[in-house]
């Protein structure tokens, strides 16, 4: 089979086409920022959309990435919504001050015009990406799903309570999280990204069951929504989830994604190895994004990144032929690479290279 | 006149109906009726809790559940604990519960801290985004037994390294089990860190402090 391009291989296994070799995709994000000539921090990733765009177009460049998920922190909505961020120079922006206090709090939150603000920032930024790595580089626009985007704001301990005892002005402020990611939805779709990645994370069993899942985001008023407003603009759809325990027959079976980013934490043995994955037929019309440690490219040494990948490499090809699939996954981190310092760089490269070696099919 | 046993019903039975207000009243019942408040604490909440963790471990219900019935059980234990008898306490192993420095995503955390409570350990939680000096300067003034700490980002994970080598400096750390969790870490990371254990799940690492290290 002749070489393919990076981008023609997101697209054939998207397609579920035979590829020349299995895509390769480190969630290598703000990681990205060491390329840029200027010394930049996790601070201005998340405050400057130029340097913040930069880093990821060259990061796709450098590296050949077929995917490129623009995950730069996930308190984009919670700041808008009137959140305090804290933003360390080196750390990823987070909340450090919630707010809901008290039930009359969730009025608060109303639907957001997502070209203000950090919402402002994260299309401005994607235009950016977009325009640069079209037909490059697949381009799925990352984005709080409207229960995270309400958890981060609030906070998640105050919010999982408040679904349990006190459910309805929650249900509220769903309707207009909701809102605001359909209109972000219709935001991005303006720019040339091909494709969104909605972030699902509490879709995940040491949180929440099917019956609180399918009430609180899996329904026809949330992420159903959206996923048909999704569909409806012609946009590819991904979904990204790193718990431990993902509601995969919900988020893959039933939300049909056309990729599904995944973790593994083989400690916990309700966590799904790619075995498991393929076995129960989620990659079917799904392509799989993962499983490779995050943490090896902090911590692994070039041998053990090489080991690593060449075990998923063979496992997944296994499972692929046993399910008569050509293609349908894709060697990922399954969460973000490390962005801090003590990441080696050379990581990434070692991790490419080990997918080109190990993951070429017949 | 209420008895001892139907006042450790009403703390059990609020906790497994996820009632903080009823917590409270049974716990003010059982200080006016003059019950232990360890026995109130053991035999009702702690009962309580331990099925709610069997429940959760099953898959029966879920965080939002777990999180209200630990409510609940806070809420009476406000009341009873500062009634426990100093020397009664003296058995008991000491815990400190903390986010580390830069991370202020706690509930796993908290899920550990209720666990330990509920495992009979007396908890101090010193919260999230705490710094090393302040989690050393606080083990080693209330000569804590086990300290476990946790974060969810991975840029902090090197806070817990700091933390332990500040004890080794301090030449605290042979005194204290060290624990670590949350997502990013590993039980390889637990051992080049110096850590004593990480866990995935605050039950097993209850679990792993009775059974591995008392």
């Amino acid at each position: 089979m002749n070489t393919m391009t990076p981008y023609e291989r997101a697209i054939g296994a998207l397609q579920g086409d035979k590829v020349d070799e299995l895509p390769g995709y480190p969630l290598a994000c703000a990681i990205g920022r060491r390329l840029l000539p200027k010394k930049t921090t996790l601070r201005e990733i998340s405050t400057n959309a130029k340097a913040c765009a930069d880093s990821y177009i060259m990061t796709a460049e450098k590296y050949k990435l077929p995917y490129t998920v623009s995950l730069i922190d996930l308190a984009i909505q919670a700041a808008d919504y009137g959140a305090h961020v804290r933003m360390d120079e080196e750390n990823t922006a987070f909340v450090d001050g919630h707010l809901i206090h008290s039930p009359e709090d969730y009025e608060k939150f109303q639907p957001l015009d997502p070209h203000e603000g950090r919402l402002g920032y994260l299309i401005d930024t994607n235009r950016m990406i977009a325009d640069a790595l079209y037909k490059k580089s697949y381009l799925a626009v990352h984005i709080e799903g409207p229960l995270l985007a309400l958890s981060q704001s609030a906070g998640a301990e105050r919010l999982f309570m408040d679904m349990f005892s006190d459910p309805e002005p929650v249900h509220k402020a769903l309707v207009n999280t909701t809102e605001t990611c359909s209109r972000a939805l219709k935001a991005i779709s303006e720019t040339k990204t091909p494709g969104i990645c909605w972030n699902f994370l509490w879709g995940n069993y040491a949180v929440l069951g099917d019956a609180e899942y399918k009430e609180f985001e899996g329904n026809d008023k949330y992420a159903k929504r959206l996923i048909k407003e999704t569909r409806d603009l012609g946009l590819g759809f991904a979904i990204h989830n790193c718990a431990d325990m993902p509601h995969l027959d919900t988020q893959i079976k039933d939300f049909k994604p056309d990729m599904y980013s995944m973790a593994y934490y083989p400690l916990n043995s309700s966590s799904p190895s790619a075995t498991k994955v393929l076995e129960g037929g989620y990659a079917d019309n799904c392509v799989i994004a993962g499983q490779i440690d995050p943490q090896l490219f902090v911590r692994g040494t070039p041998e053990k990144m090489d080991a690593a990948v060449k075990d998923l490499c063979q496992e997944v090809k296994t499972g692929l032929c046993k399910r008569d699939l050509d293609s349908k996954w894709c060697i990922a981190s399954g969460c973000e690479v490390p962005p801090e310092l003590s990441t080696p760089l050379e990581s990434i490269e070692t991790f490419m290279n080990a997918v080109h070696k190990y993951g070429k099919m017949a | 006149m209420t008895t001892k046993e139907e006042v450790l019903e009403k703390l059990s039975n609020a906790v497994l109906t996820y009632k903080r207000n009823d917590a409270i009243a049974a716990a003010n019942e059982a200080i006016e009726i003059n019950v232990n408040p360890v026995d109130a604490i053991n035999e009702g909440l702690v009962k309580g809790m331990n099925i709610i963790g069997d429940k959760y471990g099953a898959h029966e219900i879920y965080l939002p559940q777990v999180l209200t019935a630990a409510s609940a059980m806070y809420g009476a234990l406000d009341i009873l604990l500062p009634r426990i008898p100093k020397a009664d306490l003296s058995d008991s192993k000491t815990c400190v519960t903390c986010v580390v420095e830069g991370d202020v995503h706690d509930i796993g955390k908290n899920i550990v801290k209720t666990m330990l409570t509920a495992g009979g350990y007396m908890v101090t939680d010193l919260g999230k985004d705490i710094s090393s000096d302040d989690i050393v300067k606080n083990v080693e003034s209330n000569n804590i037994d086990i300290l476990c700490m946790s974060t969810l980002m991975t840029p902090t994970m090197d806070n817990m390294k700091k933390t332990i080598d500040i004890m080794k400096e301090t030449g605290y750390r042979g005194n204290c089990v060290v624990t670590i969790g949350g997502p990013p870490t590993s039980p390889s990371f637990a051992e080049e860190i110096g850590a004593d254990h990480r866990d995935a799940n605050a039950q097993n690492c209850v679990s792993w402090l009775k059974t591995g290290k008392e």
